[in-house]
């Protein structure tokens, strides 16, 4: 059976709009909408350049709409957690009125009987309106523009910038050489591949040899010490964003394993605070108790499945000047 | 060289900053290449490819953005291509614009890349989304500290990179950082981010763009009869290695010293350190001045920083690196590439104003990505044959 | 400018099993695509002087994912490689002008993505207008549904002759019963949409005198071109490709007749508007692959489009057109023309 990892980014951009989508959201919140002229064209949504030629537009805006008439549409009967609307609806390109070009919109007709091309619509507004394009919630057919919600009206000053929330949901299967790697961890086994070709050891589960570019198989397996020297080390003092687990200074060290040439990279260390760290420090793995199981594994992550870290053993530090350049 | 000669006739960027609130994502592009081609003398009609380098699509959140900037970029009708090799991005689209020309496909080529980290946290993006993540620190971190072990360095020299990069700013109006009372006191005195690196060895975070207009001999010699000087582009590479395997040496990375000899095999440069006049070298970290120093020859193993505390390196030294400021001073990071080529592009056309260096005739301009693994450089000229 | 000046061909490819759900890493996959690509050429990675892979971080839902894929291509010592956030098509379009520098031999492009890992209609939208329409969360589904609308408003298509398409690209099913199926979006119906897909492909290319060396019958290289148009579909006549078309032009269709052609259309009417706007006529065999419709490995389908462009050549054939393409509504759109000799 394979086994998948959810992961899900998510961050919460802020856009800044710029002259011309600013005007327009600024607009939006006041009810209105805008186009702007384009030679001949009035070009809605209004764009800083003429999308055939790059050519800068000056900045003559036109009032359009509210109303306007559906050019063309499709139906949505099953609308994503993204979509305008939570219930079956149109998305359909709107002329609107004074405008040469069509903008894309939800339209609530209920039905697509309901749609045709020609029909007129006109935007349900938002009561309490930001600046966004969803100031608009959607259209709704006929020529009267309404309100949901107690109308808080403009926002009094230029829309800068805009929100977007972005956030994907992603299921990766486990390779296999990942799956044993952490399965062997639950039984606390530090499992390394060797390659036939060079020889080369690698740890984590990675499955392939990146200097022969060959995979390696269950029968390249082989147990590995649980005992190791600190080689390098990074200290890393925490940025805050969205996600963001840390608060405190916090440590990832490189791990020499004994009688090997296997480094164990970014490792978390145990017992072992950031002002003490330095390299040549000997030290044992550290594996999680049955009550710490989780799925996402150890404080290693991954595929380090039930190896929670490193802590010091208590044997003198090594002395060797050549430790600190194994960072691989 | 075999192939048809090529040249960057244009260059143009935007003021750097940490928000550029003002523009849009169209609008940031913009700016810099309608700076570009006013320095070419063209219009976005004379162009007939572009080619868009950015970092992870994840730092704006707009995925495959050269579609979204296809008709800003004046692009309709026209190639439009999107180049992404991490943080060497920038050099590998400058490269793969150049390609466009050299093999005879285009005559001109515009080559842009931006970054607008703005719009949402590189710290984020780097652990995509993910808690405890290293950032760009703490993935280097380790590695300059394997550098000042196995040099013997002394600290302060870290400092003074800082400092340099940071003085070579104020000249530059372009520049984000601009640290007036910079000091070797100041920089160690700021908080220690990721030891041994210091709040001021480290580079800001930048919206801005960078766009350079490259074309073919014709175009070259007519701006040269204009009294428009080009940079010819003498040499370029790109090569990459893997993340890591048992004894892969990130200080000396072999894909850097492949690049450099690349690049000075084919331009003819037999000794770097005295045929190049000034270099632009991708140095977020200060540390990785003298790391870059040795790894593309300019200095030898173990001796790159002395150059930097002998004042070689420095704006008026016999080396100057990053007379711009360099990436320590402005860092949009998708398009922190292109800067250091552009610039050595404008150093061997004179181009560079206030921190211009006097009488460069070879310049080299580098960028490198992920762990040590992806990088981009070339090497540019005042003439095609230099060397005589 | 002139054309290339040195000859170019491609002189064999590889995919891995196109499959709707695969367990596999992409760095595993690109590993075995490039063994099985190089392997019957007897070459080795060593003898690869170049590289370019061709993915997606959001396809792939991490930041850098490239990186991890030079474990696939034996980069040591370092190759001379690059990386484009495009379809595997445009990766095998920079090593095509890398290679005519001349000072290198051989080169692998790969392409290469898993989309079974995520929810493409809330991938899609966030390569839209970030202020007008990423935040509708307009996916590729309503673009295409627009676009084929148009396409059948001006007589290019109706849905008789888009079921027609899907049943001869999967080689199942029957046109009357396809379209008494409900629509996903009006008017496309489940067949008129692409599967979902993971997958990877590697092609390997050689310079003249080694692509002779190599195999006896080399797909040469004889028009590449590419073009984009205006993002924003509210700015495009949606019943026409003008960047197909110039593309093309600029690729040399139009010199000689074309055998066969493989096109990235993912829906079915993309097939029937590319066609007209092509030119094809009914003696060209389109899409015998399946194409898009049968198997539909994002950041990899335009590039399995020119590889089995290619097996027309190396099995005797004289002239292959492969189309790839990206953006909504088919915004960017790629033309190769292969060729044999005798």
């Amino acid at each position: 059976m394979t086994r998948f990892i959810e992961s899900t980014i998510t961050f919460p951009y802020k856009r800044s709009l710029g002259p011309v989508v600013g005007a327009f959201m600024t607009a939006l919140t006041e009810k209105k909408i805008l186009g702007i002229r384009c030679r001949d064209a009035v070009l809605v949504p209004p764009m800083e350049w003429d999308p055939a030629t790059g050519a800068e537009l000056p900045h003559e805006f036109v009032e359009v709409g509210p109303a306007g008439t559906v050019e063309s549409w499709t139906w949505v009967p099953a609308p994503s957690e993204q979509h305008p609307l939570d219930h079956p609806f149109a998305f359909a390109l709107v002329l609107l009125d004074g405008a040469t070009t069509p903008l894309l919109h939800a339209v609530d007709a209920g039905t697509p009987s309901a749609m045709s091309e020609g029909m007129r619509v006109a935007p349900r507004w938002r009561g309490s309106r930001v600046g966004r394009i969803d100031d608009i919630i959607c259209f709704v057919p006929g020529d009267m523009a309404e309100t949901e919600g107690e109308d808080t009206g403009g926002a009094g000053e230029p829309v800068t910038r805009m929100d977007y929330l972005a956030s994907i949901t992603y299921r990766n299967p486990v390779p296999e050489a990942a799956d044993r790697a952490t399965e062997a961890s639950r039984e606390h086994r530090l499992l390394g591949l060797r390659c036939p070709t060079c020889g080369r050891v690698y740890a984590g589960g990675r499955g392939l040899c990146p200097v022969d570019a060959i995979e390696l198989g269950p029968d390249c397996e082989v147990d590995l010490p649980h005992t190791g020297t600190i080689t390098n080390f990074a200290i890393v003092t925490p940025v805050q964003y969205p996600g963001q687990t840390e608060t405190e200074p916090f440590v990832r060290a490189f791990v020499l394993l004994d009688g090997t040439d296997v480094i164990i990279p970014y490792s978390a260390v145990i017992e072992l605070p950031a002002d003490r760290v330095k390299v040549g420090i000997r030290v044992d793995a550290v594996w999680a108790s049955p009550a710490e199981e989780t799925e996402e594994g150890g404080g290693m992550g991954g595929s380090w499945g039930s190896l929670l870290g490193w802590i010091p053993n208590g044997e003198p530090d090594l002395d060797d000047p050549d430790l600190v350049n194994r960072i691989f | 060289m075999s192939t048809p000669p090529v040249a960057v006739v244009g260059v143009g960027q935007t003021h750097h900053k940490s928000r550029r609130l003002d523009v849009s994502f169209g609008g940031l592009v913009r700016e810099a290449v309608f700076r570009a081609l006013e320095d070419a003398q063209m219009t976005l009609a004379d162009i007939d490819a572009v080619v868009l380098g950015k970092a992870p699509d994840l730092f704006e959140g707009v995925m495959k953005p050269e579609l979204y900037l296809s008709d800003a970029l004046g692009a309709v009708g026209k190639p439009m291509f999107r180049v992404h090799t991490a943080g060497s991005v920038g050099g590998t689209t400058a490269i793969v614009a150049a390609s466009h020309v050299q093999a005879g496909k285009h005559k001109t080529v515009l080559a842009v890349a931006f970054e607008k980290q703005s719009e949402g946290n590189a710290q984020f993006a780097l652990g995509s989304g993910k808690g405890a993540s290293l950032g760009a620190g703490g993935a280097f971190a380790p590695f300059i500290r394997a550098y000042i072990q196995r040099s013997g360095a002394p600290e302060h020299i870290g400092w003074k990179v800082a400092v340099k990069d940071r003085l070579n700013a104020l000249k530059n109006p372009y520049a984000h950082l601009k640290i007036e009372d910079i000091s070797i006191e100041k920089v160690k005195a700021s908080p220690m981010m990721w030891e041994p690196i210091r709040f001021l060895e480290s580079c800001p975070s930048s919206d801005g763009a960078c766009a350079v207009v490259i074309t073919d001999a014709a175009g070259a010699n007519a701006a040269a009869a204009d009294g428009r000087p080009p940079a010819w582009i003498l040499s370029a590479s790109s090569r990459s290695e893997p993340p890591s395997f048992p004894g892969r040496d990130p200080v000396r990375p072999a894909a850097a010293l492949q690049c450099a000899a690349d690049v000075y095999a084919a331009a003819g440069i037999t000794d770097p350190r005295r045929q190049i006049d000034t270099a632009e070298l991708y140095v977020p970290f200060s540390w990785l001045e003298p790391i870059w120093l040795e790894a593309f020859g300019l200095a030898d193993e173990g001796e790159g920083w002395k150059l930097v505390d002998d004042g070689t390196t420095e704006l008026g030294g016999s080396l100057p690196v990053n007379p711009s400021g360099g990436v320590l001073s402005s860092n949009p990071i998708g398009a922190s590439g292109l800067l250091r080529f552009a610039e050595a592009a404008n150093q061997v056309r004179g181009a560079a104003g206030e921190h211009q260096v006097d009488g460069a005739k070879v310049a080299i301009g580098m960028a490198y990505g992920a762990n040590n693994q992806y990088f981009s450089t070339w090497a540019v000229g005042s003439s095609l044959h230099p060397f005589g | 400018m002139s054309g290339p000046s040195t000859d170019i061909a491609v002189i064999g490819w590889a995919q891995t099993p196109m499959v709707r759900h695969t367990d596999k890493s992409e760095t595993q996959l690109l590993m075995e695509a490039i063994t099985d690509a190089i392997d019957p050429l007897g070459l080795t990675r060593a003898d690869i002087d170049f590289t370019c892979l061709g993915s997606c971080d959001y396809i792939t839902g991490q930041a850098f994912s490239f990186v991890s894929n030079l474990d696939a291509i034996g980069a040591w010592p370092p190759k001379r490689d690059s990386h484009v956030e495009m379809d595997g098509a445009w990766a095998l379009y920079e090593a095509w002008l890398r290679l005519q520098e001349g000072d290198i031999e051989i080169a692998v492009v790969t392409g290469s993505g898993r989309s079974s890992t995520g929810e493409p209609a809330l991938i899609y939208p966030m390569e839209m207008d970030p202020y007008f329409l990423a935040p509708l969360g307009a996916d590729p589904l309503t673009f295409a549904a627009l676009q084929a609308r148009a396409v059948i408003a001006a007589g290019i298509a109706d849905e008789r002759s888009m079921a027609e398409v899907a049943v001869r690209a999967r080689g199942k099913g029957d046109v009357e019963s396809l379209l008494a199926e409900e629509f996903v979006r009006l008017p496309l119906r489940r067949h008129d949409v692409p599967p979902i897909t993971d997958g990877a492909a590697a092609m390997v290319l050689a310079t003249g005198d080694r692509a002779r060396q190599l195999v006896k019958r080399p797909a040469y290289i004889t028009g590449f071109d590419h073009r984009t148009e205006c993002h924003n579909p509210s700015f495009r006549a949606l019943d026409d490709s003008p960047s197909t078309r110039i593309a093309a032009e600029a690729a040399g269709l139009g010199d000689a007749p074309v055998e066969v052609a493989e096109l990235q259309a993912a829906f079915t009417h993309e097939e029937l508007l590319l066609r007209r706007v092509l030119g094809l006529g009914d003696d060209v065999a389109v899409n015998r692959s399946g194409g898009a419709l049968r198997h539909n490995p994002i950041m990899a389908t335009g590039l399995c489009r020119v590889g089995y462009a290619a097996d027309h050549i190396f099995g005797g054939g004289r002239r292959a057109l492969a189309h790839s393409t990206s953006g909504p509504c088919l915004q960017q759109n790629l033309v190769c023309i292969l060729e044999g000799r005798s």
